[in-house]
């Protein structure tokens, strides 16, 4: 336990965002929003992060490396996302690039993993991928940009800032937006030799993860199933 | 070798310009969206009143047609009928009474006349209801109301005070008088109910139409769906929307049935004071 204090008192940004996405999770669960299939996926993928985050701060509390838990994290948000975005889409043509560029990416990310860390078993070496978290973010910027595409070109949503997608997609833009710059120098920065140091920069993207899982909440916050029935 | 300050700031400056791109773009979604979804707003608006304006016209087209089939019925066939009418009677005169045959012929084709030409004068004055024009909606409805009670079997009530319902605009008027037109004739058609009450008051800034009958009733959703028999009640809700009007079908206790038709009170300016009519009942 001291450990920890110690730890979330040098590193206040990255605890509190392992801790607050318990916020969108209790808040879909209150809602009852895993009824709606997008929400279900979203669910899932908060569940997971948490978990995951929650390994990853034990494992970094006792000095173990947890960068191959990182590695695996990326292949497992993006499928998980891709699978919220596909249910919320109802174009046909969205949903197969979804599809193909879903199974792209996963098949690449554990390829990328494996080539980066020829010996998985060699946890002490693990280091982060190179170019999958930029990908990621890129296809996930895009896609955002797709969803607000789709939401200015249909006129379904009668008021956008109750509408929960909004919000969520909002969060993910602003998220991964600023993570996509960092992302290409994580490789480098994660590392026991560390030769190149952020700085500040490095809690950025925990600032916006933080951002990004309070504008979750607010979004599913709106939700209810009426409002949700967009046919 | 690159000075990690260098990369520092690059990046910094990098994830600042995509950080304005994200909140610009999700600003313009949302002020786009708005400026769409008001625009679109605006062009159902438009659109829906110029439905009214066309269904005016088609309306307002309908009666002037009416008026000029009157004028016609009654210049022309009316006159010719009349001369007609004198010219057998000038002809009965002059015939041979000898023989019943053409006695009996004569007086068959004058009652026949007759016949037709008062028949020519109900089909005018249903036409173009001159007495809405001069005297108002409650003794036109008053009038209609006792010409039917006189030719059938159907007992018709009219309930109204008079002095209570001030002269309304022309539209509004004509747009009640017709309805109220269209929903006696169909609780006579189709209600086999044995008496009909036409209600005229005011409730509320509004001018408030009921007909109730006895009869079996129907079920106005369902007959307003249905593409042959919901022709009658569609014109209801087309001339009521011309005059902001609503109408509700009610069934009071088990059989029978209620329609309430409300206008908002549109009073005419250009009124004049009534004259007095035969067919006006003190209240």
């Amino acid at each position: 336990m001291d450990k920890y204090i110690q730890f979330s008192l040098r590193h206040p940004l990255s605890s509190i965002a392992v801790f607050i996405t318990i916020v969108p999770i209790y808040i879909i669960w209150h809602r009852r929003a895993y009824n709606e299939k997008p929400f279900r996926f979203l669910f899932i993928y908060l569940t997971i992060k948490l978990l995951i985050d929650l390994v990853m701060l034990l494992f970094v509390i006792n000095s173990l490396n947890n960068l191959l838990f990182y590695n695996i994290h990326l292949p497992i948000r993006y499928a998980l996302l891709s699978g919220m975005l596909y249910h919320y889409f109802d174009n046909i043509k969205y949903k197969r690039l979804l599809i193909i560029l879903c199974i792209a990416f996963v098949s690449f990310a554990f390829w990328e993993i494996m080539s980066v860390n020829p010996n998985l078993t060699d946890t002490y070496n693990h280091s982060l991928v190179r170019y999958s978290s930029t990908i990621e973010s890129v296809l996930m910027i895009f896609w955002m940009l797709a969803f607000y595409y789709e939401a200015i070109q249909s006129l379904r949503i009668s008021n956008l800032l109750t509408f929960p997608f909004f919000w969520i997609c909002g969060g993910l833009l602003l998220f991964y937006s600023t993570y996509v710059f960092v992302a290409p120098l994580l490789h480098y920065v994660a590392k026991r030799e560390n030769q190149l140091d952020l700085g500040i920069l490095y809690d950025a993207p925990y600032l916006f993860e933080i951002l990004s899982m309070i504008f979750i909440g607010l979004g599913i916050n709106y939700y209810s199933p009426r409002q949700y029935d967009r046919s | 070798m690159i000075d990690p300050d260098q990369i520092r700031w690059a990046i910094l400056i990098a994830m600042l310009a995509m950080l304005m791109m994200a909140v610009f773009v999700i600003t313009f979604v949302i002020l786009y969206q708005k400026r769409q979804l008001a625009q679109e707003k605006n062009l159902r608006e438009m659109e829906k009143e110029y439905q009214l304006r066309l269904l005016e016209t088609a309306l307002n087209s309908e009666e002037s047609e009416r008026k000029r089939i009157a004028q016609d019925l009654h210049d022309d066939i009316g006159t010719m009928l009349s001369l007609t009418k004198l010219s057998l009677n000038q002809l009965t005169k002059i015939i041979n009474k000898d023989e019943p045959q053409t006695e009996y012929t004569a007086n068959k084709v004058q009652s026949l006349l007759e016949e037709t030409i008062l028949h020519v004068r109900r089909i005018t004055r249903e036409l173009v209801p001159t007495t809405l024009k001069q005297f108002g909606l409650p003794t036109a409805i008053d009038e209609f109301v006792q010409k039917l009670d006189a030719n059938h079997s159907v007992s018709i009530h009219f309930n109204c005070i008079f002095e209570n319902i001030p002269r309304q605009s022309q539209k509004v008027e004509l747009t009640l008088y017709r309805i109220m037109q269209e929903l006696v004739n169909n609780a006579l058609k189709h209600s086999n109910g044995d008496e009909i009450v036409v209600d005229l008051h005011m409730e509320m800034g509004k001018i408030e139409l009921q007909v109730t009958d006895n009869g079996k009733g129907f079920d106005a959703k369902a007959m307003k769906e249905s593409k042959k028999a919901g022709l009658g009640l569609h014109s209801i809700d087309s001339r009521l929307s011309v005059v902001n009007g609503t109408v509700s079908y009610l069934t009071p206790g088990t059989k029978g049935c209620r329609i309430r038709v409300q206008v908002p009170v549109e009073l005419d300016k250009e009124s004049k004071a009534e004259p007095l009519h035969p067919f006006r009942k003190s209240a």
